[in-house]
């Protein structure tokens, strides 16, 4: 598997060499931080949007100062990253203000090591005609920020030209999620999430040159995991945690699908390419399957995960949530309740974002929740 | 827990009812007070003192006591009377609810009030959490979950929420109670700056949130009744201003229980006569400590302003400050009221856009609702009001659901200090909860950092 070895490799490197042949072009790359960011504006303008995770921190030492124990590991993470330098390649950074603990670490990292372009673009919480006129107007200030800064300009060309090769890279993963379907899938979670990650790493026309033959090649390719196992949908807090999914699979289960914001919930609806494509990309990202910072929406979270869980056959739901995600932790809650009360076995699993933190009782956990379906 | 209690706001109701009754001249330390105060626990006799002992605070406190007592009856019996009831955050302004004759409930003051009952809050925040919610959330309204759950207060008949966007655990319960207890709940979405397309976009859905309020009460909007509560608000803030220039004195005449009396009265009943007739009381006492020089005892040694939130499961800490630490509790955040305007009561166009632009001005939504150092939040308030009202050290309860607040304290009490020279305490407390530090653990934490400003 030529195409997963050539992902995995961009998913383990922050700084991988599709950025650094990226920019030794001359073009620039951005940081993001939440899925409510349409990328598209940044790579129609030639400059790669790359999401920034904590993926790769040892230890949260000097992040801890600014935030603080009770804000979550990942957002310390991600600063941590920030203060070690690990993000000096980015030539900026826009954060939305998805949550209080990732706003807040904006707040940390612009006061004490500011790219030279930090934007913030506000989101509402909520879903209503008032809130998406709001939005849309954030969006087109936020393309106005990225041109005044760079120097740049949104031509309606190579709009629909970014618009087409995101959406391609939706309509591909729609496909890997298709075979996960199977009863013995080509690929293990872990491998999936592996790809996923790679996504946004790097320009989206590469990974999809490769997404395509990573499919080709799962045409040969046996199952992931050998036998018939525990088919598993993972959802919640934000996690691009290739050990964590491992780890869970290796005790005789295996992941077929999720609602994560680094997974599904990311690209399962496509951008409409007929009419205007800046409105249609705006509604895109507004009406993306919504996370829990979404007030009032979360009968559509439900919906979503149900649609997941059938279409996966799925025959137990992890919702994790990072500690002090009350957004997560909250919805996990209510989300239990009606998933048993359709028949589902759930378990609720509160983690710290790291290397295979707590992997012990995460594993003791698991094992007793899969004993539990009856694996 | 007991099979069942009757239910809370009954108990309330009496309790209200009772301290409404203290007489003018009544001397704590007389033999028969005195016994009385050895039956009640720690936290009770502290309240009590924390209102009672001074005259002054006690004339006041009665005032207030005796509105809660009439405010709660008609919670209890709304019903019945054939009124809603709305259950809202902080940082929802009660007028709109009083003009449309709707009964509004503050979670954090019904959650706060909670404490008056005999068996307290902690089995209510602890329930909460058996049940689903992670212990992560607020205390703030976890009591109020906990007491849904056992069953002590009927749930409402619809929910507002207008906290989106400056904080995640305020505006995420009212979802889980909307989801679980099956709710009509409303959110207005908060914006993250302040400037005038701000204003207007949070006016606008404001506009929204009192247009679904009419649908969901089948109560109109009557113009005439709505320019009667602003006006009665209006003399409110008057007053609220009057009395915030008093705290400009050195030595600050205000009692330091007079904000915890506001804080009630603005979340509840602001715009009705009950307010109204408080806020006179409190000036009137203010006035006559000014003119008496009265002030905290021994004497004012420091002027202390609260960062965030204060400490709200024991009035023990006010008493202490007040009767024998010499600390002016000038104010904490939840009574930053200086950015409140008049409203202009023309007509109802003019009217809602007064109560919307109120209320993004309101504590919490004003400061936390975009980043530190942005125009009309955290940084720049704090900076004013320690220079207005001379205080002398700051200090941040380290409320353990106040992650927003968590995530910045660093960067802002260092600004503030580098600026004005001001220290600040970080304290690792809980505003409703005694068990993640107790009253004794935060008076020795306050008493170290008190001798450092010497």
């Amino acid at each position: 598997m030529q195409a997963l070895r050539e992902l995995t490799e961009v998913s383990g490197t922050l700084q991988n060499r599709h950025v650094d042949a990226w920019k030794r072009q001359g073009k620039k790359v951005v940081g993001f931080v939440c899925s409510y960011l349409p990328e598209e504006i940044l790579y129609a303008m030639e400059i790669l949007p790359y999401r920034i995770t904590g993926k790769g921190a040892q230890d949260t030492s000097h992040a801890d100062s600014y935030l603080t124990r009770v804000n979550c590991s990942f957002a310390r993470a991600c600063l941590e990253l920030g203060f070690t330098g690990r993000y000096g390649f980015l030539d900026g950074a826009v954060w939305i203000n998805g949550c209080d603990h990732i706003r807040r670490c904006y707040d940390n990292w612009r006061a004490k090591i500011p790219f030279a372009f930090m934007y913030m673009l506000p989101v509402p919480h909520k879903i209503s005609p008032q809130a998406r006129r709001w939005y849309g107007e954030e969006v087109l200030r936020f393309q106005r920020a990225v041109e005044d800064h760079f120097g740049v300009k949104l031509s309606p060309e190579r709009l629909a030209e970014a618009v087409s090769t995101y959406n391609e890279t939706r309509s591909l993963l729609r496909r890997l999620y298709d075979l996960r379907t199977a009863e013995l899938p080509p690929f293990t979670g872990a491998e999936v999430l592996t790809i996923l990650s790679a996504a946004s790493s790097m320009p989206r026309a590469e990974y999809n040159r490769i997404l395509r033959d990573l499919l080709e090649e799962a045409k040969a390719r046996s199952a992931g995991a050998p036998d018939r196992r525990v088919r598993l949908l993972v959802a919640g807090s934000l996690m691009d945690d290739v050990d964590f999914i491992a780890n869970v699979e290796d005790l005789g289960a295996i992941v077929v699908t999720d609602a994560l914001c680094f997974g599904a919930r990311s690209f399962w609806n496509p951008t409409d390419e007929s009419g205007d494509l800046l409105e249609n990309l705006i509604d895109r990202y507004y009406e993306h399957p919504p996370c829990p910072r979404m007030t009032g929406a979360y009968p559509q979270r439900l919906a979503f995960l149900r649609e997941q869980i059938e279409r996966a056959g799925v025959e137990g739901v992890i919702l994790q949530h990072i500690k002090f995600c009350d957004l997560h932790g909250t919805d996990n809650a209510l989300l239990k309740r009606d998933l048993e009360r359709d028949g589902i076995p759930v378990m609720e699993l509160e983690r710290q974002y790291g290397p295979l933190a707590d992997a012990g009782r995460i594993r003791t956990r698991v094992q007793a929740f899969l004993e539990r379906i009856g694996a | 827990m007991p099979e069942a209690r009757r239910n809370a706001l009954e108990r309330m109701v009496e309790t209200f009812q009772m301290t409404s009754t203290l007489p003018e001249e009544l001397d704590v330390e007389s033999p028969p007070v005195k016994a009385l105060l050895a039956t009640l626990t720690e936290t009770q006799r502290n309240n009590f003192l924390a209102m009672a002992k001074d005259p002054g605070v006690r004339r006041m406190s009665v005032a207030s006591n005796a509105a809660m007592a009439r405010y709660w009856n008609e919670v209890l019996h709304a019903r019945e009377r054939g009124k809603k009831v709305a259950f809202i955050p902080f940082n929802c302004s009660p007028e709109i609810f009083h003009a449309l004759d709707i009964v509004p409930v503050g979670v954090e003051v019904l959650n706060s009030f909670a404490m008056v009952l005999e068996e307290g809050i902690h089995e209510y925040l602890d329930l909460a959490v058996e049940r689903g919610l992670p212990d992560t959330m607020c205390s703030a309204q976890r009591g109020v979950v906990g007491m849904l759950e056992a069953g002590v207060i009927e749930k409402p008949d619809f929910l507002i929420n207008g906290a989106a966007g400056s904080c995640d655990p305020n505006s995420k319960i009212f979802e889980y109670i909307s989801e679980k207890w099956d709710i009509p709940a409303v959110y207005l979405d908060v914006p993250y700056s302040h400037d005038r397309r701000a204003i207007d976009y949070y006016t606008e859905g404001y506009r929204e949130v009192v247009a679904a309020l009419q649908e969901l009460s089948g109560n109109k909007l009557d113009q005439d009744r709505l320019r009667e509560v602003c006006e009665l608000t209006n003399q409110c803030t008057e007053i609220i201003m009057e009395i915030n220039d008093m705290k400009r004195q050195v030595p600050n005449p205000v009692p330091n229980y007079y904000n915890l009396n506001h804080l009630v009265q603005k979340l509840t009943l602001v715009g009705t006569p009950d307010a109204l007739a408080f806020y006179r009381k409190a000036l009137e006492v203010c006035e006559e400590r000014m003119r008496n020089g009265l002030h905290v005892l021994p004497e004012e040694r420091i002027r202390l302003i609260m960062m965030y939130t204060g400490i709200y499961f024991d009035q023990g800490l006010h008493y202490w400050f007040q009767e024998e630490m010499g600390v002016s509790y000038l104010m904490d955040l939840l009574v930053f009221y200086d950015f409140n305007p008049i409203i202009d009561t023309t007509n109802t166009d003019t009217m809602l856009s007064g109560l919307a632009e109120g209320m993004l001005n309101l504590p919490m939504t004003r400061q936390l609702k975009g980043s530190w150092d942005m125009p009309a939040n955290w940084l720049e308030d704090l900076l004013l009001y320690v220079e207005r009202y001379k205080a002398d050290c700051l200090a941040f309860t380290g409320h353990a659901a106040c992650k927003q607040v968590w995530g910045v304290y660093r960067i802002v009490a260092d600004e503030v200090r580098r600026q004005l020279g001001v220290p600040s305490l970080r304290l690792e407390g809980d505003g409703w909860d005694s068990r993640v530090s107790s009253l004794d653990v935060l008076k020795e934490q306050f008493t170290d950092f008190f001798e450092t400003l010497a």
